[in-house]
């Protein structure tokens, strides 16, 4: 149990400070970086809740594919600094004043604090990861019978997502030469090689 | 953890027929090219027209599908036609439109097809989770169609602004889920009503979670203080976009915003009624001044909308049967009046190309007698000028907000509109009165002419038989606080 | 005290002894892959190799290891020095902890993890960190271009690497390993699903880096990509972490399609030689495979590289995903679970 908590709290702190380092280092591309930090000790927390498929799932979709493009676009950004920072002075009150109303909410609703009823039942009914059904067959098994119709509902909403990247973004450009395997594999030696007799001393 | 049954696919077939549709459209104009744009955008409106049946036939019992995460009820029944008329209508707008323009291309229709599966998801959410997914659906339609015309700077940055600060505000609207699920348990609207309803005082975390709910519905709405991005994105947007987003995805957004409040939030009227009453009277005020100083046409229907949004907005905020009937009257006319307007702003072309300016309107009395006047009868009738439809809607609002003991509101709200008043007779006074300059094009087209007549004479006929509009707006009102 | 060694220290030992017992053979293999490379990549060209150091030339990868120790780690001026330091360790890394959830025999595993197959998918789909972080931090635009590259190249073959799993999976009805390797007792995945098969095994050599979409390095226009700047021993982490990858697609390859432990027959000949063996020779003979494509094929150009993922694998494997669900459900072979 000691060896959970400490975990537990390894991974809360890992958390938090990278999250904080998101959003304090000044170069971007360390930001990115802490973000992944951040999504990695999301996922030990899942695994420490036994949610093991999400916590796979967290990295494999945010981390290796989400997060990898982000990456990609800060590197190539070419953002000056000092600009940025000057903005900052200018909307730093009124930003401030924003985060100390969230913060003063926060604390008002942690205060306040009462558990649903529902809640502890909610938890107790997590599958466990040894006995019984696996957490990815508990995730399927509501995924697609009773959550059905959010779940094709957010089908589309990826392919609306593509449809419009696409829209925005794709042209198609006039004159470009393709390579086409198939002329290429169709092409046998008639129509590729010419045999010739060249005379020796004469050239072609 | 029964799989779904056909009764539940029976229920949601409008939904279905839909998206459907909208695949197997978009496999065929991949297939054919955007030359088939124009054909696919008229299978699109013929699809809505098939949906709007679909919905119709379904009725207005209430029923229940997946296991209470979809609902469908007179309410919705109201709602779903009404979205679908509007988004027919600035479809059929956009046709000629976007051939003229040059930027006809197949995927417009479909995302506007996607947008409205979006917003039909939307009215008959029964569930938190289901309310977002939808949301979502539709306000990814919305920013790609708002950064349509991809070469045009303004346009792109429509569509940016429109995406940044949509996407602030879905934020903050799942923020506010995620504490109405921590502190109720449930993300169903039925059963948070019983929730709420059972625990006397609420929450705090629960009223704060229901702050930023409203606060992300009231983004959708463009009710002030969100309401930043609207002048910019109808202005910058392409013209039908802009009427499409002027009509449709607001009646949308207030289905769900009466769906939540009344339906889900019933027993927190006095917690949420401030809200709505300061985010009513702040936009009526703001619709009203802000507006005055527009030469921009389309910025002015920008502030005109919020104006709207507020004057909607108060029958929220009565929030018994009356100020429902009066929010669902006012929202089916102002959808009307709203594509009427941007259909006359489509007529606005000179020697090909669009103009916008309010001072380009000039004379257009004399020029095109039939688009002025019609022109004039939506303004007059957005001012609330009697016996025009526009003031049957303000009426109903505002005798709500009477019975419902808000007097301070409904008294704005009359103030308001007198001011609002003097910007649009003064559309009327440049058409009317001053010398034209430069001639607009004609003819305007058959399509815009057809929408032209049908939304006049609505607006002009309409006090001649308000009874159907009123009966079926009482049932789904009351469909909505019943149960 | 008594209490403290039960409870945790000797669990503890017994971990570690584990992890040894996994990470010193790899280490080895690894040198001696590289060894095996040049050998067989000798062997294809009529040449001999490297045979002056020991006996056929066997001590070669020790003295090029302690060669790579000895020399300077030079870290370049312009260069983040953390980021520049974290990446060869990052990949090197990543390459080593995914093979806690290999099984090398029935229950010889590390930890027998019920999503072992997401493990692994997402262990590799971080490999590409490592890569983008050297390209980025070496402030240099070989390597910045050659990781570009690589991170492009991996991201686009993961994807159909996904679909191929997801129709192991449908098949076996488990993300366990053990499980996945059990349900081939009958016959391997890799003769239902042979298309599947191939494309896996063609992505594996994108995903690795390896000829011929060895892109990121290629010598001739980006000097070496994104490890150009690399000396010494973060170039040897580099070094240790890619070959030791490619170890690892040949393992997931054997679990995933032939059979794992498991013997070609379950009769007597076959299973006188004992699971581990077993596993050991089908990587081997992967990996040979491996060796034999570098040796065969030229190197692909860009735009055919990425064609071939997105154009032809991401649809075909989408396809046959499709298919395989198909027949699964139409012939009543899906597998079900309890509960």
């Amino acid at each position: 149990m000691i060896v959970y908590a400490a975990a537990f709290y390894v991974f809360a702190a890992m958390a938090i400070a990278s999250g904080a380092m998101v959003i304090a280092s000044r170069n971007p591309v360390h930001s990115v970086l802490f973000l992944i930090l951040a999504f990695f000790n999301a996922a030990g927390l899942f695994v420490l809740m036994g949610a093991e498929f999400l916590a796979m799932i967290l990295v494999i979709v945010y981390v290796g594919a989400v997060a990898v493009l982000f990456l990609f676009v800060v590197m190539m950004l070419d953002i000056n600094f000092a600009e940025l920072r000057q903005g900052f002075l200018q909307y730093l009150p009124i930003g401030g004043l924003v985060g100390l109303i969230l913060l003063v909410e926060l604390l008002f609703v942690a205060g306040t604090w009462v558990f649903a009823p529902e809640a502890g039942q909610i938890v107790s009914d997590r599958p466990s990861g040894s006995g019984g059904t696996t957490n990815a067959h508990a995730i399927g098994l509501v995924l697609y019978t009773k959550y059905a119709y959010p779940f094709q509902l957010a089908g589309l909403v990826l392919l609306v997502a593509m449809i419009g990247a696409i829209v925005l973004t794709f042209r198609s450009r006039d004159g470009v030469r393709r390579q086409r395997v198939a002329d290429q594999l169709a092409r046998g030696p008639e129509s590729a090689v010419e045999l010739r007799k060249v005379k020796s001393g004469e050239g072609v | 953890m029964t799989a779904f049954s056909m009764t539940d696919l029976a229920t949601v077939a409008p939904e279905i027929f839909l998206a459907v549709l909208g695949l197997a459209l978009l496999m065929a104009g991949v297939f054919r090219g955007d030359r088939a744009s124009g054909w696919i955008s008229w299978a699109v409106v013929a699809g809505f027209a098939a949906a709007a049946g679909l919905v119709w036939q379904g009725g207005g019992a209430r029923a229940l599908a997946f296991d209470g995460l979809y609902v469908s009820d007179a309410f919705s029944l109201f709602m779903k036609q009404l979205t679908l008329l509007g988004s027919g209508l600035a479809l059929v707008l956009s046709i000629r439109f976007n051939d003229r323009e040059g930027i006809a291309r197949i995927e417009y229709p479909v995302l506007f097809l996607f947008a409205t599966l979006g917003m039909m998801t939307m009215i008959s959410a029964n569930d938190l989770l289901v309310l977002y997914v939808g949301l979502e659906l539709q306000s990814l339609c919305l920013y790609v169609v708002a950064a349509y015309r991809r070469d045009s700077v303004r346009s792109t940055e429509a569509g940016l602004k429109y995406f940044v600060l949509g996407a602030l505000s879905s934020g903050m609207l799942l923020y506010g889920v995620s504490l109405i699920y921590g502190y109720t348990g449930t993300t169903r609207f039925d059963v948070l009503v019983e929730q709420v309803a059972g625990h006397g005082a609420p929450a705090l975390g629960l009223v704060v979670g229901l702050v930023f709910l409203i606060s992300g519905l009231a983004f959708k709405v463009s009710a002030v203080p969100f309401h930043m991005w609207t002048p910019d994105v109808y202005e910058g947007a392409p013209t039908p976009v802009t009427a499409f987003f002027a009509a449709a995805p607001k009646v949308a957004a207030l289905a769900l915003f009466a769906r939540v409040l009344v339906g889900a939030f019933g027993p927190l009227v006095e917690q949420w009624s401030q809200i709505i009453v300061f985010l009513s009277i702040a936009s009526m005020a703001l619709g009203a001044f802000a507006a005055v100083g527009q030469t921009n046409i389309k910025r002015l229907m920008a502030y005109s909308s919020i104006g709207h949004m507020g004057y909607v907005l108060i029958g929220l905020a009565a929030g018994n049967v009356s100020g429902l009937r009066g929010l669902l009257i006012y929202t089916a006319i102002y959808v009307v009046m709203g594509i009427g307007t941007f259909a006359c702003i489509l007529c606005m072309r000179r020697q090909g190309r669009t103009v916008e300016a309010i001072a380009d309107l000039a004379g257009l009395a004399r020029t095109h007698p039939m688009v002025a006047f019609a022109l004039a009868i939506f303004m007059f009738s957005m001012s609330g000028i009697p016996p025009l439809a526009g003031f049957f809607g303000k009426f109903y609002v505002f005798m709500s907000a009477i019975e419902a003991g808000l007097y301070v509101l409904a008294v704005l709200g009359v103030l308001s509109s007198v001011v609002a008043a003097f910007y649009y007779l003064r559309i009327v006074k440049v058409m009317y009165f001053d010398e034209p300059d430069a001639v607009l094009d004609r003819p305007i087209g058959g399509t815009l002419a057809v929408v032209l007549a049908g939304t006049s004479t609505f607006t002009l006929l309409f006090f001649l038989a308000p009874g159907p509009l009123l009966a079926r707006a009482q049932a789904a009102a009351a469909a909505l606080i019943g149960g | 005290m008594a209490e403290l060694w039960h409870g945790y220290l000797g669990p503890g030992a017994w971990i570690v002894f584990k992890i040894l017992l996994i990470v010193v053979p790899l280490l080895l293999g690894v040198a001696y892959l590289t060894l095996a490379e040049r050998k067989v990549l000798a062997a294809m060209q009529l040449r001999k190799g490297p045979n002056v150091v020991g006996p056929f030339g066997l001590l070669q990868p020790l003295a090029d290891g302690l060669k790579l120790l000895l020399k300077e780690t030079i870290i370049p001026s312009g260069a983040n020095p953390v980021v520049f330091l974290a990446a060869p360790m990052v990949t090197f890394i990543l390459a080593i902890v995914a093979w806690a959830v290999i099984p090398f025999d029935y229950g010889l595993v590390v930890a027998n993890i019920n999503v072992g197959v997401l493990y692994l998918f997402a262990i590799s789909s971080l490999g590409v960190y490592g890569i983008i972080m050297a390209g980025w931090a070496s402030n240099s635009k070989y390597a910045f271009l050659g990781a570009l590259r690589s991170a492009a190249q991996m991201v686009s073959y993961e994807v159909s690497i996904g679909f191929v799993i997801i129709s192991v999976l449908m098949c076996v009805g488990s993300l366990n390993l053990g499980d996945i390797v059990l349900a081939q007792r009958g016959l391997w995945f890799a003769i239902p699903l042979f298309p599947m098969f191939v494309v896996f095994f063609i992505s594996a050599l994108a995903e690795t880096n390896r000829a011929p979409f060895d892109l990121p390095e290629a010598e001739a226009e980006l000097v070496a990509g994104y490890n150009v700047e690399y000396s010494g021993m973060t170039f040897a982490l580099f070094f240790l972490g890619e070959y030791a990858n490619m170890i690892l697609m040949s393992a997931m390859t054997s679990i995933l399609f032939l059979g794992g432990w498991l013997p070609p027959l379950l009769i007597a000949p076959f299973t006188w030689l004992p699971g581990p063996v077993w596993f050991a020779l089908k990587i081997a003979l992967c990996l040979f495979v491996f060796l034999w494509v570098r040796a065969t094929f030229p190197r692909y150009r860009y735009d055919q590289l990425m064609r071939l993922g997105w154009k032809v694998f991401l649809p075909f494997s989408l396809f046959w995903l499709v298919v395989t669900a198909g027949v699964l459900v139409a012939f009543g072979w899906a597998p079900r679970l309890a509960g």
